[in-house]
């Protein structure tokens, strides 16, 4: 499977591939970000998410989480989120990316994982589109992946970029 | 050159650091789409530069075309991530500094003894790897024009996506 739910909770609600601890960051209430596998929902805010960036050995990180409303998320095509995703592909490559899928058209959000340029992590280029957390979280959740291929900025199969493949 | 890599041979899936030092493989940056994969001589050369200038404009295509890029030069990762940037070039530049796969895949450019570079050469490749056009670029005009590479893209794309004949 190439992707999973993720979402953040106040507690463990069961079944999580990995989830961690927000440790610091915006003065917002703590709680945790989890993740889940494919399949049955397991809490009704979550989102779909780039499995691959789940690695519960990964260590601590900065984290910017970006997360649309539904009523005011862009489509994925509109050109502003294609203008986000060339300026994640130029780079500085994070550790690792995502963005996040509520349904097949629209953009509900992104998370973007940086351990050793916390100065860049506010510098998002997803934060253009919707409100921006930027917080520490706890090691346990995100791992590092490598960047994206490029140039391609497609969704494959309603998929969360840079999820590649289409379903057979 | 060697001789089989020619159209219909297999493309040898080289394993490379990219422009961010994290070792990648032809297999994985394909993926699952057609790719463009150009061997260049370096920064410096004003031929490259005016190859590459194009290459960018069809990257505002291909990003959309579910199709992949990947170009390879002598050149240390730090410099081919300063001249990608230089371009606005969103795709992955592999470094072979060491120049280990040169003289195995025949590609030695013959004349330049002061930085042994690759032979400028433009393969298209399935997402297998498979050779679909090769275009041997030590002279200028031997490289492919934008025109050329997307009647390749065309012709691997339609064997490739089974509901090419939806549109049609």
């Amino acid at each position: 499977m190439t992707w999973c739910w993720f979402a953040p909770v106040e507690s463990l609600v069961g079944g999580e591939l990995a989830a961690a601890a927000i440790v610091s960051g915006d003065g917002a209430p703590g709680g945790l970000l989890a993740a889940w596998p494919a399949g049955r929902k397991p809490v009704a805010h979550a989102l779909r998410m780039d499995v691959r960036i789940v690695d519960p050995s990964g260590d601590r990180c900065w984290v910017s989480l970006v997360l649309a409303d539904r009523g005011r998320a862009p489509i994925f095509d509109d050109v502003a989120v294609s203008a986000a995703l060339r300026a994640v592909l130029r780079g500085p490559a994070p550790d690792a990316v995502s963005t996040l899928v509520r349904d097949s058209t629209h953009f509900a959000g992104a998370v973007t994982v940086r351990r050793h340029d916390p100065g860049l992590i506010a510098d998002d280029p997803f934060a253009r589109l919707a409100p921006q957390r930027v917080i520490e979280v706890a090691a346990g959740l995100f791992g590092r992946t490598a960047a994206a291929p490029g140039p391609g900025t497609q969704r494959y199969s309603g998929h969360p970029w840079p999820v590649a493949g289409f379903d057979a | 050159m060697r001789s089989d890599l020619a159209p219909g041979g297999m493309f040898p899936d080289l394993e490379l650091p990219d422009h961010n030092r994290v070792v990648r493989s032809l297999r994985e940056l394909a993926g699952g789409d057609p790719l463009v994969l150009t061997f260049f001589r370096g920064w410096w050369c004003p031929k490259e530069q005016a190859f590459f200038r194009e290459l960018v404009r069809l990257q505002d295509q291909a990003e959309v075309a579910y199709t992949r890029m990947v170009s390879v030069s002598i050149d240390p990762p730090e410099v081919l991530a300063a001249f990608r940037a230089g371009l606005d070039a969103r795709w992955t530049f592999l470094s072979d500094s060491g120049r280990e796969h040169l003289d195995d895949l025949g590609l030695r450019e013959p004349t330049d003894t002061v930085h042994h570079p690759y032979l400028p050469t433009t393969f298209v490749l399935t997402p297998g790897l498979v050779i679909h056009s090769v275009y041997n670029g030590y002279w200028f005009w031997g490289r492919p024009t934008m025109e050329e590479l997307r009647q390749d893209l065309r012709s691997v794309t339609r064997a490739l996506r089974p509901d090419w004949a939806v549109a049609g």
